[in-house]
């Protein structure tokens, strides 16, 4: 009897067990802030329309953005940049001006590019936006971008290179506050 | 500081999170009605049981191969961030397993025939069953984003989950064919509350060197939820009504399915015993609130593109909404409610056994209302002092079966006290000794047994756990 009580003794001890602390309060301090990165726009505009076109603004156009206006994104965005990659085989100079809209059309923030005339070298810039750049709101309330070119040469010479034009690469990088 | 608590407790805490369905201390501990429930073909003497109602089987797991609980909460003083990249994020791959079940019996019982050799059982239970595996790349995605890793392909395959919560009512055949032969087939009726499953998915998510722009991403996808039930849940939950909707929806009023258990013991000799059982060999339709999500198609997307001489005529175009457009259009992100059959998982148990030692009692058949090991009907194998063997566990998953391994002793004392040891390796763990007690007190019957024992000085810190315990009401007959 004593060896049945012994063994039963033993299995409540099995089925109660210890456990060390746990604290999942500390879920609330899981931080998730991603880096997300893709390619924004891209114009091209070649020397031969350049060349069309009367006057210093051979190009002005504004375009609809609302990948920045989208609730997911701008309700998360903590910072970005926005690189922007010049290339310039014309064989004038050029002046590229890119102005963020609100929706009400007011110029927000603008960049200024301005280009020689090629042989040049590609122009790289990087914009910050958030704690150490811009106001991140500039991006947060962008619904439209208006892209101006200007030619600050002539409208009669052309380079020797191949497919002679202006090109505008752009990508962006965001951090964003999942958590 | 430490805190002790109960083994409910902790199990409760561990299914919450993290499992395997293996039933290895209760598979072939014949003593438990419930034994039968993982081999319809189990040696039975018992004229007849009735499980109390809601404690005659309950059982949980918790388990993942690879990361526990205590590895992310242990209130040690260090950020859970670091914690969490450095025991999950940096270490999980898609092969590790968190996943869940657990199982509430309300209804059990089984009686025997006229014909002595005959048993039948019968029964009612609910399963909730989960299982994933870390979705690796899905989760890099999340907590890393994909920037500054150019040429880096992220898995879409990576997601794969299944789970369920069904309502399976039994019944069951058990016939002893002679002194050797027992077989045992069970049939099942699944009513099922909810399911959910993502576990064919394919394709990749990438960014590379553009043509024409800095960063091409690319985009290959074959991805599916098929789900059932939920909206139901969802609105009657909103109706302050979930209680309601479960109960219909548990009682037939969900999506049906049919399935049956088989299994056999057979006596090689007079002391060397083999068995096997296969479970669940069913499937189940969902028609009645099923929905699926599907995203399929390529893209190669290099943002908003514009050629100003090509577009010159038409430079007021919307070009974001027209991206936006065509990417929905090459790769549609789309809904039906078509109806769909899920199967479910499918187990197979195999034993070997030796007995040895003195015979139990009168040489196993007893002659009063009291004890196990008695007979009620027909000619019974002696029972002995002691078993050993090994037992075989198989289960079918998404990435293909998992398989255990048992060695197992068992140690009957008298005829109110039975034992069952084991040791088990799995993918989850290669110290699991697990320990189940049998105690029979005149006709009430209870059992207990829990596995992986040696953690349970930190119950938080394992792996994977399980528990089983039950009650029961047992007559032999008399004679």
């Amino acid at each position: 009897m004593v060896r049945i009580l012994t063994l039963i003794m033993v299995g409540l001890l099995l089925v109660t067990s210890c456990s060390e602390e746990q604290d999942f309060d500390q879920l609330d301090d899981l931080t998730i802030t991603p880096d997300y990165e893709t390619s924004i726009f891209y114009v091209k505009a070649q020397e031969t329309l350049i060349n069309r076109v009367e006057g210093l603004d051979f190009f002005t156009q504004d375009f609809n953005f609302d990948a920045f206006e989208e609730p997911f994104f701008a309700e998360r965005v903590l910072a970005g940049v926005l690189t922007y990659e010049l290339e310039n085989t014309t064989s004038k100079p050029i002046e590229i001006r890119l102005e963020f809209l609100d929706e009400a059309e007011n110029v927000l923030d603008t960049e200024v590019f301005s280009m020689d005339a090629a042989p040049t070298a590609i122009l790289q810039r990087d914009v910050a936006y958030g704690a150490t750049g811009k106001s991140l709101d500039i991006i947060k309330a962008t619904s439209e971008i208006r892209l101006t070119a200007i030619n600050l040469g002539d409208n009669t010479s052309e380079s020797t290179l191949q497919d002679p034009a202006i090109v505008l690469r752009s990508s962006a990088q965001f951090t964003l506050d999942i958590r | 500081m430490r805190l002790c608590q109960c083994f409910f407790i902790a199990g409760v805490l561990l299914t919450l999170s993290l499992k395997a369905q293996n039933k290895q201390i209760l598979y072939d501990f014949n003593e438990i009605p419930q034994s039968l429930s993982v081999n319809p073909g189990v040696e039975s003497d018992f004229k007849w049981y009735a499980g109390v109602p809601m404690l005659s089987g309950i059982s949980g797991y918790g388990g993942s191969n690879a990361i526990s609980i205590n590895d992310i909460f242990a209130n040690d003083g260090i950020d859970i961030n670091i914690k969490f990249r450095e025991r999950a994020l940096d270490v999980l791959t898609p092969k590790d397993e968190l996943s869940t079940t657990i199982q509430m019996e309300y209804l059990s019982g089984g009686f025997r025939s006229e014909n002595p050799n005959i048993f039948y059982s019968f029964g009612g239970y609910l399963e909730f069953d989960n299982i994933g595996y870390w979705p690796q790349d899905y989760a890099y995605l999340l907590f890393d984003g994909n920037a500054d890793q150019l040429g880096r392909r992220y898995d879409l395959g990576d997601l794969k989950v299944r789970g369920s919560l069904v309502n399976v009512f039994h019944f069951g055949i058990n016939k002893r064919i002679d002194r050797n032969l027992t077989l045992g087939a069970r049939g099942k009726l699944y009513s099922a509350i909810a399911d959910y499953s993502s576990s064919t998915n394919n394709g990749h998510l990438s960014n590379v060197e553009g043509q024409n722009n800095l960063i091409a991403t690319n985009l290959n996808a074959d991805l599916q939820l098929r789900t059932s039930g939920l909206r139901s849940l969802r609105d009657a939950n909103n109706d302050d009504a979930l209680g309601n909707e479960i109960i219909s929806r548990a009682l037939f009023g969900g999506d049906l399915g049919l399935g049956v258990d088989l299994g056999f013991t057979y006596h090689l000799s007079e002391r060397t015993t083999v068995t096997g059982s296969l479970l669940d060999v069913g499937f189940i339709y969902h028609s009645g609130d099923s929905k699926s999500y599907s995203l399929k198609g390529n893209t190669s997307v290099e943002g908003i593109e514009i050629d100003v001489l090509e577009n010159f005529a038409s430079l007021d175009r919307d070009f974001w909404q027209e991206l936006v457009d065509e990417i929905e259009e090459v790769v549609p992100f789309e809904t039906d409610t078509k109806g769909y059959v899920s199967f479910r998982p499918t187990k197979l148990y195999a034993s070997i056994r030796n007995d040895f030692g003195e015979p139990v009692g009168n040489g196993g058949s007893q002659n009063c209302d009291c004890t196990a090991g008695s007979s009620g009907g027909g000619e019974l194998r002696t029972k002995y002092r002691n078993s050993f063997g090994g037992q075989l566990y198989m289960i079918n998953r998404p990435r293909g079966p998992q398989m255990a391994l048992t060695g197992f002793y068992t140690r009957r004392i008298g005829n109110a006290l039975a034992f069952k040891g084991t040791y088990t390796v799995d993918k989850f763990s290669k110290t699991n000794i697990g320990l189940g007690m049998n105690l029979q007190a005149g006709p009430v019957n209870f059992y207990v047994m829990a596995d992986n024992l040696l953690s349970y000085n930190n119950i938080a810190a394992t792996n994977y756990a399980s528990f089983q315990l039950g009650f029961n009401i047992i007559s032999w007959g008399r004679k």
